[in-house]
């Protein structure tokens, strides 16, 4: 008998006589997910504003035309870390195409090591922790999100949806390989719980909300 | 209305003043109160220390001297929770008795009612801490648990705001369990005992002159941990309180 | 200059016939007032931000009743989705293992290692693994494995257990992780600011990730109809693993399961709120598929869980879904810290699981409790922990494992218990001895209960006497 026979087998035995006699216990339905256009849309992004700089993100809110200057328009807000690299030798990797990098995706995602900024684009945010979906595709590598020390998100803000029901409803976290909900830079409170943003990952996030 | 009393043990025999107020407030109160002696302890002692069946005998005495009586009234949360989770458990007398069994407070709040408990013209000139049991508390719906996500509710200090002059310390952990937990008191002295200084310590940094609570055991335990710091902080059941008049304080005057 | 905190070191206590003795650990602990403070402000703390995160969400309430609901329906058929799961996951590209005890979890996850030759493993939060000791496993086969959870790492370095399931290092100073820095870290001695701390753990990390031959996580939740896993961190640590290792092993036991990807909005609205009090952790990776180039691998682990399924009494604690808000507010463990339970699962959660495992060992974890229930008010799964911990006392007692003294004791104290007559002579003989004996005395002859408490002052009589004196006429 294979391992996995021996584990079914104990296991259905087990829920068998647990749960003999009376209804079967229902899966529930999960409540309505509706999401939010238009009017009732301004709400949630202040809403998702408030969640994210909760979550130590900063929030910024520019036109699609002004995107390729937003690196330097944020360059304020996201300080390049240590590197001390400014200009033209900040290492940058950008998934969106309104805005210039400086890396290119490479094929060994340990190459991107130094990268001091990864730019993406979510594709929905959740209003009520500021979470963004970020699926493999629009990551081009994922290494890039934690490898870099300063990311930015590019997020329409008409793709924000009120709660995470209303996410899983938009987004099939299936379609693709990988796919993450980012609320944030990097943090971590292992020590005496004091906080401290950037721990393993980016020390910090800038949204970018976009208005289209 | 007639109910019938249940005095828990160690109240019985070590706190009579609890449930000689319990009698006095509920004769003021119009209500007809039997003391049928035939049940001296709801069985909880052993059963929470995982002798169920050695506490099943005093269960049974409890379900069989109060079979006859349409409420019953007991002066404990915890004990209260113990016969409504396993008295049905020893029959269909043992399933009505533990659905006609209530708690004190519970009975003063839902079934007599706040006009009247208001009209008792109890007095009281002290700074109270609240302290209503765990089981009472969580088991019972006498007032809404901190963890909970519900409209607060709070039985307790409703009857408590009906007395004179009383007022409220607003503690730092509104419901941390005092330590007692039954044979934990015992078995586990250390965390028992530094949960108790814990719970005094927040009660006396926010102001408490006295203490009030739901159950006499954790009065005692709260009680016993003060006094062997030389402490004298006042402890009653809300019985004792709702009985004091004024000045001249008959109501918790013990044989 | 703190000094360092070493008592924690001769915990658990164990006894003779090698059971936990959970409250002599306590004793232990509570020795050092002033750290027992500490500690309990630093849990009650992280229970203060549950409780205003819960705050945040009107509808807190339905939302555990749905978790609870959901957990509860798979366990019920947990066999047709474990199956389904497999399927799912094998089409994806997915690996499928599986171990029926922790040996046989070790030695899956050795071969995988060893096949590739792997040496050098990066492993983020899995208690499951701590439960199989696999990181000793791995380096008696020269692997190295690098914790790379910061609470994780400073326990490692310092060759201890994690003291709780979510914040493993909650149990130390910060003062104590800079000296644990300065000796395997290289960084200044009496350094104790945590941004610096963690910046050089930062680095020191760093360099692991990227020379790692392997990546090892937990999961969070397994998605049965998708055959997709969620990894969830704050540090991005597992991410950073599975993000450049060409091997990722996931552990997951197999009450993990989810039915649905949608089901995954419940237990994300609760988990982060439960565990530390934040709308959301930083990172929720959904991992469907390897990596280009990739194998990735799950390793669905029993070691007892199908057992646990079969108890009428106990099933409810495998909907847990490890975010130890029980263990945060539980003043037990506040007030005895991880170490005293001995057992991998501390705290309220611990004491439902483990004694499971062996009843024997872990006998006394059922009683380190008041019962109060403010676990079960705070566990977003609602599981019945103070009921399930008051029924395995019972099997505690039914299978004897309390000592003859104390069984002798109470069923004489059930016997007097139900009969009156010999309740008030007890009683009585009490009220005299309170009179008569001088307090220290009497607080002696009280055993336990004196030793920290003074006794009451005696009543003239008990109440059934003054109901004969003033009622006569009652039965």
């Amino acid at each position: 008998m294979s391992a996995r026979d021996d584990i079914l087998r104990a296991v259905r035995a087990a829920r068998g006589a647990t749960f003999a006699g009376g209804e079967p216990p229902p899966l529930p339905a999960l409540p309505a997910a509706p999401r939010v256009w238009g009017e009732a849309a301004v709400g949630l992004v202040e809403q998702f504003t408030a969640a994210a700089l909760a979550a130590a993100s900063n929030v910024v809110r520019i036109t699609r035309a002004a995107l390729p200057q937003v690196i330097e328009a944020t360059a304020g807000v996201t300080p390049s870390a240590a590197s001390g690299r400014v200009g033209d030798d900040l290492r940058v990797l950008s998934m969106v195409a309104a805005i210039p990098g400086t890396v290119a995706l490479p094929d060994d995602p340990h190459a991107l090591a130094q990268l001091d900024l990864f730019v993406c684009e979510g594709v929905i945010g959740v209003a009520e922790n500021g979470a963004i979906w970020l699926p493999a595709s629009q990551l081009g590598e994922r290494a890039a999100l934690v490898l870099a020390t300063e990311v930015i998100v590019v997020l329409a803000r008409s793709a924000i949806v009120p709660t995470m029901h209303a996410a899983y409803a938009a987004v099939d976290v299936s379609a693709e390989a990988f796919g993450v909900f980012l609320a944030g830079p990097s943090k971590t409170a292992d020590i005496e719980q004091s906080l401290v943003i950037g721990a393993h990952g980016a020390k910090g996030l800038t949204v970018c909300l976009v208005d289209d | 209305m007639r109910v019938a009393l249940f005095a828990p043990c160690f109240v019985d025999q070590l706190v009579p003043s609890a449930a000689i107020a319990a009698v006095r407030v509920l004769e003021r109160l119009g209500v007809e109160v039997a003391l049928p002696g035939g049940a001296a302890c709801c069985g909880q002692p052993p059963a929470n220390a995982g002798f169920a069946a050695a506490g099943e005998p005093a269960l049974d005495r409890f379900v069989q001297t109060f079979a006859p009586y349409d409420h019953v009234v007991v002066l404990s949360g915890s004990c209260t929770v113990h016969v409504k989770g396993h008295a049905a458990a020893l029959g269909p007398a043992g399933a009505r008795v533990a659905a006609r069994t209530i708690e004190f407070c519970t009975f003063l709040h839902d079934i007599v009612g706040l006009a009247a408990v208001r009209a008792l013209g109890a007095s009281c000139r002290e700074r109270v801490a609240v302290h209503v049991g765990c089981h009472a508390l969580r088991g019972l719906d006498l007032a809404t648990p901190s963890e909970l996500q519900r409209p607060a509710v709070d039985k307790v200090r409703a009857l408590l705001e009906t007395v004179d002059g009383l007022s409220f310390a607003t503690l730092g952990r509104r419901d941390e369990c005092c330590g007692f937990g039954g044979s934990f008191s015992v078995s586990e002295p250390a965390v028992s005992t530094r949960m108790g200084r814990d719970r005094l310590h927040d009660m006396r940094t926010h102001g408490a002159t006295a203490i009030v609570s739901t159950d006499v055991s954790c009065v005692l335990h709260l009680q016993g941990i003060d006094r062997a710091s030389g402490g004298a902080l006042p402890m009653w059941h809300v019985a004792e309180v709702l009985a004091r008049r004024g000045a001249t304080d008959d109501a918790t005057t013990a044989p | 200059m703190t000094p360092t905190h070493t008592e924690h070191r001769r915990l658990p206590i164990v006894d003779a016939h090698g059971a936990v003795d959970h409250a002599a650990g306590a004793a232990l602990f509570n020795a050092d007032v002033e750290r027992t403070g500490w500690h309990d402000g630093a849990l009650w703390f992280v229970r203060e931000k549950r409780d205003r995160a819960a705050a945040t969400v009107p509808e807190w309430e339905a939302l555990r009743d749905l978790a609870s609901a959901i957990k509860t329906h798979t366990l019920s058929r947990l066999d047709e989705y474990l199956a389904l799961f497999e399927r799912r996951a094998t089409a994806r590209g997915i690996t499928v293992h599986w171990a029926r005890d922790a040996a046989e979890h070790n030695e899956i996850v050795h071969g995988i290692l060893a096949a590739r030759g792997a040496r050098r493993m990066v492993k983020s939060k899995s208690m499951l693994t701590e439960e199989c000791g696999l990181n000793d496993y791995l380096a008696a086969r020269g692997i190295e494995v690098v914790d790379t959870d910061l609470g994780e790492r400073i326990v490692q370095l310092r060759h201890e257990p994690p003291s709780h399931i979510v914040m493993p290092a909650i149990h130390l100073k910060k003062e104590e992780i800079g000296e644990t820095f300065h000796e395997h870290l290289g960084t200044p001695a009496g350094l104790a600011d945590p941004d610096v701390l963690t910046a050089a753990a930062r680095v020191h990390l760093r360099e692991r990730f990227l020379g790692a031959d392997a990546a090892l996580t937990g999961v969070n939740f397994g998605i049965a109809e998708t055959g997709g896993i969620v990894v969830i961190t704050n540090e991005g640590n597992a991410d950073l693993g599975t993000a450049l290792a060409p091997v990722h092993i996931a552990s997951m036991g197999i009450e993990k399961l989810v039915p649905r990807a949608a089901d995954l909005g419940v237990f994300l609205r609760l988990l982060a709120r439960s565990a530390t009090g934040q709308a959301s952790s930083v990172y929720a990776s959904h991992m469907h598929a390897p990596r280009p180039g990739q194998a990735m691998h799950v390793v669905l682990v029993d070691n007892g869980r199908s057992t646990q399924l079969g108890r009428a009494d106990f099933w409810g604690s495998l909907k847990c879904i490890r975010c130890a808000a029980c263990i945060n507010t539980c003043p037990v463990y506040r007030r005895s810290g991880g170490y005293s339970y001995g057992s991998t699962v501390p705290g309220p959660i611990g004491s439902v699981l483990t004694p499971g495992l062996d009843l024997a060992k872990y006998a006394a974890l059922p009683f380190a409790s008041t019962l109060c229930g403010s676990c079960s008010a705070v566990c977003p799964v609602k599981v019945d922990l103070d009921a399930q911990l008051y029924r395995w006392r019972q099997q505690v007692v039914a299978a004897g494992h309390v000592s003859p003294a104390k069984g002798w004791f109470m069923r004489r104290l059930g016997g007097m218990l139900a009969d009156p007559e010999l309740l008030q002579l007890a009683g009585s003989a009490a009220r005299v001895a309170l009179r008569v004996l001088p307090s220290a005395l009497a607080r002696r002859l009280a055993g336990g209960w004196g030793a920290t408490r003074a006794l009451p002052e005696a009543p003239r009589g008990s109440f059934r006497e003054w109901r004969r004196a003033n009622r006569p006429g009652e039965p």
